[in-house]
């Protein structure tokens, strides 16, 4: 058993996950290391999404330890990882169909604030202050993320792209330390994917960390470090240059 | 409680309970087939019982016919219910609370129907076998009873048939699962659920037919038979014809218990909070299949 | 400038209008009348903690009546039997109901759809069971008779015609209360939960404490409207307190409209003003009834409100 590396922002440590006795992840061990743009990638069934939802606290792990920045996350649960920092989205867009584009930004801001249930009913002050700041935030980020000329329109009615961009700029109104995104160019035509990745570039400029999951080798070649998840392990790590010349990887990937 | 009588009351227990179970099945078929929670299930088997009896009381038709002719009933009223209402609603895009509200709205329309043309009173029919009984561990037992099992059985292994090994089951499930995709397949979606109303309709009459000669008729009995079968079907998983005689059998086992061992003015009580307690600890029904949301 | 004034002076002017015709109503129309309008606002009350959670949690409840029951019984049991002051029943309906939501609605809130609907259901049915047996404190179907009338600065809320103006105020700050809450922080996350739970969560949304403390406030709407009716009818016995009375709370809140404030009060005066307005047409008339919800279920998928607020956008628009 390694120990943690105390230098990094998610540190993942002999995470194990079984179903009905089916081991999807054997063994995984990886470091992501601060304000980095790391990607993952793997075969089909490799255990890509297994391996999210653990660490983003929607599955318990069989065994094993994670800690985010130096803190032992493994009880947390979804909405304490999030309010530590880790945020993440989701393979098929999450976003909430009945509700505006800007009001689905706003409650991106939901864990930044505070009031009760009783202040809202009563309209207390910091209600109201907290309503009128997360609006403006929402506001902005509109605007930040191409969304402004949709603010006021059902979410359920965006297309795909722009779905796709609603929940990049929810995540990040949740002012995340650690960004994990779950195959994000799904669905994207290559203008779109443009735009994505240049809008990654720049929250990575800004100082978010992110880590990356997607079959987009576009997208993955903004990462500047890869690990490669195979039958349940991580076979490789490093730049995508050296990936793709690493022997395991290539037997993965081409079966040969 | 000599042992006699609590064999008796087993065998009641029992016997409820393949009654809350038919009901079941018919919230199930209907479910299945569309997605649609019929709040009116009961309303098949009140309406089924009640035209019957009024059928024996002005003609001399013998028994085989009179339970045929329940089910036809039921049959026709879910045929009419899927066509002219559920349609209706459809085509203007209704969601899954407001099929509930509409099907609560129908079975609110017959109960008042018969209300109004038949009155409050509770009719009887006779059961199969008139009022035979058998001796079993010094216990009586209606023959009707062992029929009503019987037939209930022989209900759930149909449909368990024609879901799995014929054409018409097959395209009934396709229409609920997937309807584009089943259309683009040839089969008539619409037709399909249409039969899926009318087949729910062909139980509910049955269970009618078969409920009246035990616990009579009345306008306003078709709620209660329908929360019980909802409640019997979603222990059962809710898409499964086992499960929801399963289900139906567990229920009726528990309210005959409660009333033996506490008291009978808190059998519902106890029942329904086991009921609860079992839906937290098997969100996925006994058979611990998919249905935890409807599917 | 002038254009944008305009629509609002219009609302502004209809709702003058809407406060005049509703001070005036009383004495305009039968004191029979009268009398349903103070239901449609006791049920208005009630129908609006079942919105709340609907609307903005997807929650549907079938528990309604349990909270309902306990507010009035708590003002029989309080006032009448020990002749405590109105504010202990009220007080002590609210506490209890509160208190009772959240016992049971810890564990059965992990639930979700259907599951959660039958459970709601099931509560429904202990509470009119235990209403029942438990005659000791309830008078079980006897019900208890006697209980004194409210009084408000001393004036004494005797008639049908000043209850009225007691209860309708309460039902617009109940519903101003919603409006608020809706446009709020937890009115968000209340909505986000229930369109995509796992991106709620994410957002840090704690989904299950949040249920159980919008299901406690929506009991307390219920034992509300319990203690406003036991004052208002000076009686009370297990019939007004079965599932049927969930149902029809439930009935009128979608009747209303979910995701409109004043949904509710709509759907309390159509089912309390429309079976008397049949009612001419004699013994039919409950048929009739049956038959306009399901008309209204069809034609109307966001309710009264939502199709009046539609009305009210075209006439701002043009």
């Amino acid at each position: 058993m390694s120990v943690a590396d105390n230098s990094a922002l998610l540190s993942v440590r002999n995470i194990q996950r079984s179903f009905r006795g089916l081991r999807v992840l054997k063994d995984v061990q990886f470091d992501i290391a601060p304000h980095s743009f790391a990607g993952l990638i793997g075969p089909n069934g490799a255990g890509k999404s297994t391996l999210f939802n653990i660490i983003s606290g929607f599955l318990k792990p069989t065994s094993g330890s994670m800690t985010f920045d130096g803190t032992d996350i493994s009880p947390c649960s979804v909405q304490e990882r999030s309010r530590r920092g880790l945020v993440r989205t989701f393979q098929t867009p999450q976003i909430f169909g009945g509700m505006t584009v800007l009001e689905n930004l706003m409650v991106g801001l939901h864990k930044n604030s505070r009031s009760g249930i009783t202040g809202n009913l009563f309209l207390s002050r910091r209600s109201r202050r907290e309503y009128r700041e997360a609006y403006q935030a929402a506001t902005s980020a509109l605007d930040r993320f191409g969304l402004a000329h949709v603010g006021s329109q059902n979410a359920q009615s965006l297309p795909g792209g722009l779905q796709r961009m609603l929940e990049l700029a929810r995540a990040y109104l949740g002012k995340p330390r650690l960004l994990m995104l779950d195959e994000p160019s799904s669905g994207l035509n290559n203008d779109e994917i443009g735009q994505l990745t240049q809008a990654l570039h720049q929250l990575n400029a800004e100082g978010i960390t992110i880590l990356l999951v997607s079959h987009d080798m576009e997208l993955v070649r903004a990462a500047s470090i890869i690990h490669v998840l195979c039958f349940g392990e991580i076979i490789a790590t490093g730049p995508l240059a050296a990936i793709q010349q690493n022997a395991r990887v290539r037997e993965a990937y081409l079966g040969a | 409680m000599t042992f006699a009588l609590f064999v008796q009351s087993l065998f009641a227990g029992v016997t409820n309970g393949f009654v809350y179970g038919l009901v079941g099945l018919g919230l199930a078929v209907i479910f299945r087939g569309t997605r649609v929670i019929n709040a009116m299930q009961g309303e098949f088997s009140t309406v089924a019982g009640m035209a019957t009896v009024l059928m024996l009381d002005h003609w001399p038709i013998p028994m085989p016919v009179a339970m045929l002719s329940a089910m036809v009933i039921g049959g026709v009223i879910g045929l009419f219910l899927e066509l002219v209402p559920v349609r209706a609603l459809r085509r203007r895009g209704g969601t899954e609370d407001s099929y509930l509200l509409l099907t609560l709205g129908v079975a609110f329309t017959l109960s008042a129907l018969i209300l109004y043309f038949v009155g409050r009173d509770s009719r009887l029919l006779p059961g199969i076998g008139g009022e035979a009984t058998l001796i079993f561990f010094d216990a009586a037992i209606r023959v009707h009873a062992i029929w009503l099992i019987v037939i209930s059985t022989l209900v759930m292994v149909g449909l368990k048939w024609l879901y799995t090994g014929t054409h018409v089951g097959l395209s009934m499930m396709a229409a609920s699962i997937d309807a584009d995709g089943a259309a683009t397949t040839g089969i008539n979606v619409p037709l399909m659920r249409t039969a899926t109303f009318c087949l729910g309709g062909l139980i509910g009459g049955l269970a009618g037919m078969l409920i009246t000669p035990l616990t009579t008729v009345r306008y306003d009995m078709g709620m209660l038979l329908t929360l019980k079968g909802f409640a019997a079907a979603i222990l059962g998983g809710l898409t499964n014809p086992f499960g929801a005689m399963l289900g139906g059998v567990t229920l009726g086992l528990l309210e005959t218990l409660a009333v033996g061992f506490v008291s009978s003015g808190y059998k519902d009580v106890i029942a329904l909070s086991i009921l609860i307690v079992i839906m937290i600890l098997l969100p996925n029904g006994m058979l611990g299949r998919i249905g935890r949301k409807g599917g | 400038m002038h254009k944008t004034l305009r629509p609002r002076i219009s609302l502004v002017l209809m709702a003058v209008a809407g406060v005049l015709l509703w001070a005036a109503l009383p004495v305009l129309v039968s004191r029979h009348v009268v009398d349903l309008l103070v239901f449609a606002g006791i049920y208005s009350i009630a129908g609006l903690g079942v919105s709340y959670l609907l609307g903005n949690c997807g929650i549907v409840t079938l528990a309604q009546s349990v909270f309902y029951g306990i507010g009035a019984y708590c003002v029989a049991y309080f006032s009448a039997q020990h002749g405590l002051p109105s504010g202990v029943g009220f007080g002590m309906g609210a506490l209890l109901s509160a208190a009772i939501a959240f016992t049971v609605g810890w564990p059965t809130l992990r639930l979700s759809g259907h599951f959660l609907a039958l459970a709601t259901l099931a509560l429904g049915l202990i509470g009119q069971t235990l209403f029942l047996e438990l005659d000791w404190i309830t008078g079980g179907t006897l019900g208890i008779g006697g209980l004194p009338k409210l009084s408000l600065l001393g004036w004494n809320l005797d008639t049908p015609q000043r209850f009225y103006y007691l209860v309708w105020p309460i039902a617009v700050l109940v519903m101003w209360l919603k409006h608020n809450l809706t446009h709020s922080r937890n009115g968000l996350a209340m909505r986000a939960m229930r369109d995509a739970p796992d991106a709620a969560a994410v957002a840090g949304v704690e989904i299950h404490a949040l249920k159980v403390k919008m299901f406690m406030l929506s009991a307390i709407l219920g034992s509300l409207a319990g203690s406003l009716f036991a004052h208002y009818v000076g009686f009370v016995s297990v019939d007004s307190f079965g599932v049927d009375r969930s149902i029809s709370f439930l009935l009128l809140a979608v009747l209303g409209g979910v995701h409109t404030s004043w949904g509710p009060a709509l759907g309390a005066i159509f089912v309390t003003l429309v079976p008397e307005a049949l009612s001419r047409f004699g013994e039919i008339h409950s048929v009739l009834f049956a038959m306009t919800l399901v008309i209204a279920v069809i034609f109307l998928p966001h309710g009264l409100g939502g199709a009046l607020e539609r009305l009210l956008r075209r006439k701002a628009v043009a």
